[in-house]
This record gives structure tokens, sequence and C-alpha cells, in this order.
């Protein structure tokens, strides 16, 4: 009896899930309201777990004789970041200007996005995925496909968003692709996670031309052409390029500039490519593979 | 009669927070600890105990409970995890009829083979279809590590949970005699 009972449960769920995972997949959005609804009750219980499990780890790594020097030092690696983020712009502008001065029509500003600071509260701690949780949502302005930044550095995208928390995919996770462009030399190349190389705290660059100029130790930036990314948008630098065995295509790695081991607070761009885009060309390569 | 439902609510109650426990702290307080390279899959070890030791219907409906958190968490296709839960539940259910208390060598036989059919079930969905093909890497590298804490944390936490779940037996059976 109680077997049977089990069975038909079994069955009801499995066609149950089956049906979700195909609307879901279909439709994105179709299950917000549900995901809505208990994010109001989960969020501010992660919230409460991180902020006392944040405290705990700090006192326990830091010491509580070292908390002044752990103040400093975040004030200081804010700077940092900061300055980072500054001279890439800056540099970005003065490279863009030699061209711009040439083509003076164009209107092109990097770095200078509207941001919006959120505290990651949650991470998925399997390591097949890189995905993590913000205290920040749609009633803060955040909407899916809004980049995210840390440490002067691109650090992923929004993939959803509920009313008081927002899940972004890290680029070094394995299903992120980015379409991604030499700072100095503007040529296009693919950024993407890979699993593998992520234990070493790296990404995997290819698609770049034969030809292309792109050496070992150059800036990496989203590119223009990028469905999803702003332009201009430091991820890291060039290394280990090397012309693939189809002698067609160079391929190489990529070390981040974001710091992907200690997430604690990060920066929504409130702009959305999508925004921008009106007569750019598309990128159809690039995004989610899935 | 109403006694019984009462019970059975308090149960529900007792068993939801508990996985809501489960969940906070392995998405709050695991990825904290930079040392772990690889953390114990507590909504898993819940779901395959409660399957094992109330049956395949308690399994499931605590499994599709799990699932559906980690869904809601995850941003994937929505019913990933929930799916695989379920089956876990069911599936460590069948085995109710070998349970008997401080048996532990089944469970833990029980973790093993349920951490390795999930992690296989994550592969082939999410990884395999995309011509991922080391699977030799991922194992050594993912699998096992967490395979290894789920097993230490399963020879703690399924103890507990004997003791427990004894204790409300005890309690409820005090209780239902109180009243007649």
């Amino acid at each position: 009896m109680d077997n049977k009972v089990s069975k038909y449960m079994l069955i009801v769920l499995t066609v149950l899930c089956t049906v979700l995972i195909v609307v879901s997949s279909i439709q994105n959005g179709a299950v917000d309201p549900l995901r809505n609804a208990v994010g109001y009750v989960l969020v501010p219980v992660q919230r409460g777990v991180n902020y006392v499990g944040t405290g705990i780890y700090n006192l326990i790594s830091e010491g509580r004789s070292l908390s002044q020097a752990a103040a400093e030092n975040e004030e200081l690696q804010r700077q940092v970041d900061a300055l980072t983020e500054e001279n890439n712009r800056l540099r970005s502008e003065e490279l863009e200007l030699q061209r711009l001065r040439e083509l003076y029509e164009l209107d092109q500003q990097y770095m200078q996005y509207p941001k919006v600071a959120a505290r990651v509260i949650a991470k998925d701690s399997e390591k097949w995925f890189q995905v993590f949780r913000i205290d920040k949502g749609s009633a803060d302005g955040i909407e899916p496909d809004m980049n995210v930044i840390c440490g002067g550095g691109l650090l992923g995208i929004v993939t959803d968003v509920g009313a008081n928390y927002a899940t972004v995919r890290s680029i070094i996770d394995d299903e992120s692709r980015v379409s991604a462009m030499s700072q100095l030399s503007a040529e296009t190349c693919i950024v993407a996670g890979d699993l593998k190389l992520f234990e070493e705290g790296r990404l995997l660059i290819s698609n770049i031309d034969k030809n292309a100029g792109i050496s070992d130790g150059d800036a990496i930036v989203t590119s223009n052409i990028s469905t999803k990314f702003l332009p201009g948008i430091l991820i890291g630098y060039a290394s280990d390029i090397q012309v693939d065995s189809t002698q067609l295509t160079k391929s190489g790695t990529l070390i981040p500039v974001a710091d992907f081991d200690n997430l604690q607070e990060v920066f929504v761009i409130t702009q959305k490519k999508t925004d921008m885009l009106s007569d750019t060309a598309e990128s159809p390569e690039e995004g989610s593979e899935s | 009669m109403s006694l019984r439902i009462r019970q059975t609510l308090k149960r529900i109650l007792i068993y939801g927070a508990l996985i809501l426990l489960a969940f906070t702290i392995q998405t709050g307080i695991f990825p904290l600890i930079p040392v772990f390279s690889s953390a114990p899959n507590l909504l898993l070890i819940l779901t395959f105990s409660f399957g094992f030791i109330y049956g395949s219907n308690t399994g499931m409906l605590c499994g599709l409970f799990a699932g559906l958190l980690m869904d809601l968490f995850s941003g994937g296709p929505f019913g990933f995890y929930s799916l695989i839960l379920v089956y876990i539940g069911f599936f460590n259910g069948i085995f109710t009829k070998y349970y008997y208390d401080d048996f532990i060598t089944l469970p833990l036989l029980l973790c093993a083979i349920n951490e390795l059919g999930y992690n296989f079930y994550i592969y082939i969905a999410r990884f395999l279809v995309r011509n991922r093909l080391d699977l030799g890497y991922y194992f050594v590298n993912i699998m096992v590590p967490e395979l290894l804490f789920s097993l230490i944390v399963t020879l703690f936490v399924y103890r507990i949970f004997l003791k427990a779940n004894k204790k409300l037996d005890r309690m409820e059976e005090k209780r239902g005699q109180n009243v007649a």
C-alpha cells in the first residue's frame, strides 16, 4: 500500500519537476513570483547568518588586536580598488583619445557607469558552479544582465532578480563566456570560465585572430560588441598566448583582476548594455552556453 | 486523532526548520571557510537520512523542499535540483526496511552512492552536454573531496539525528499515554 503511494508520488513529482525545468528553460522569469515570495522569507535569514558568520570568521582569522589594522587595510584596499579602476579608466581614455581625435563624433566614456554597492550573502558551496547571491534586488533597481564588478575588475553578471536579492554568475563559472578585447589594440577575443583553470585562478582566452597583436601581459577589457557586457571594464591580463593547433586562432589564459576567493562587497552597474544598444552589431557567441 | 495531527505538524515544522538551517549553513557559512577546498552537502545528507529512517514518502517530500530551496537559489533551470533530490529521497526509502538503530555502515554506504549519483547527474546534465569530457579530472577534484567531507559529516550528523528522533518518539509516546 505504502509502496504504491510512494510510486504514484514519485511519478507526480517527477512530472512536476520536469514541467518546471522545461517551463523555466523556455520562458525565463516564469517562476519569478515564487522566487520572490521565498526570497522575502529567506534573504533576511541568509543575511543574518552571513552577518554572524562573517563576524565570527573575521574575529578568528584576524584576531582582536589586529582589528584596527584590518579596518585600515580595508580602507586602503578600497582606495587601491578605486585607483585601479581610475587608472584603468584613464588609460582607456588616453588610448581612446588618439582614436577619438580622428573619429571625433564618437562619444564613448569608460567606467563612468552608475553603481550600487551590495553585500554577498550566500554562495553555492558546490564546486561545480560559481554562483552567488547579493542582498540588493529589483527594489534597489537591480535587473537581470547588469554587470557586477569588484576590486576594479569584472566579476560577473546578474542572472535573476528577486525583490530583495539578486543571483550573480561569476565570470569564472564554467558556463560563462564574455566577449572581450585587448585594451591596447581593440582586437577581440572570448574570455570563458573554466573549472579546471579556475583551480589555478585563471580563465581561458580564445578566438584571438592569428594575426592579432595580443601578447602576454596585455590588459583585456570587455568589448564594444558584447551584447550583455558594457564596454571597457577591465577583466584581467593575458598570459601564455599561443597559436592553436588549427593555425587559425590563438588562445591562452587570463589572470583576473577581481579577487574571487574572498567576496564580501561588490558593485552592480545599474546601466545595461541592452539599453545602450541601438545599432551596434551583436555578438552571437557570447553569454551563457546553456 | 487531533493529537496525531498536532504531532505530525510539529514534526513537519521541526524538519522544515532543520532543512532551512542546513541550507543557510551550506550557502552562508561553508563558503566563508577557505580552508575547505570542498564542503559537505548537508541537504543531500538530510534528504537521504529522512528517506532511510522514515521511508520513501517522507524522503521525497524532504527532497522536494530541499531541492526547491536550491533551485530558488541557483538561478539555473528551475526544478533541476528538486528532481534529483526527490529521486534520492525515494531511492533511500527503499532501504528503510534495513533500518535499525546504531547501524552506521549502511548509511555511510548509501551516502557514498548518493553523492556519486548526485554529482554524476550534475556532470552529465550541465557539463557533459557542453562537451566537457575530462571526467577523470572532475571526479578527482570535485566529486571525491565532496564525498569525503560528506561521509565525515554523515558520521556525526546521522548519530545526532537518530538521538533527536528517539527523543521525539519518546516524548510523543509519553504524551499519548497521558491523554489515554
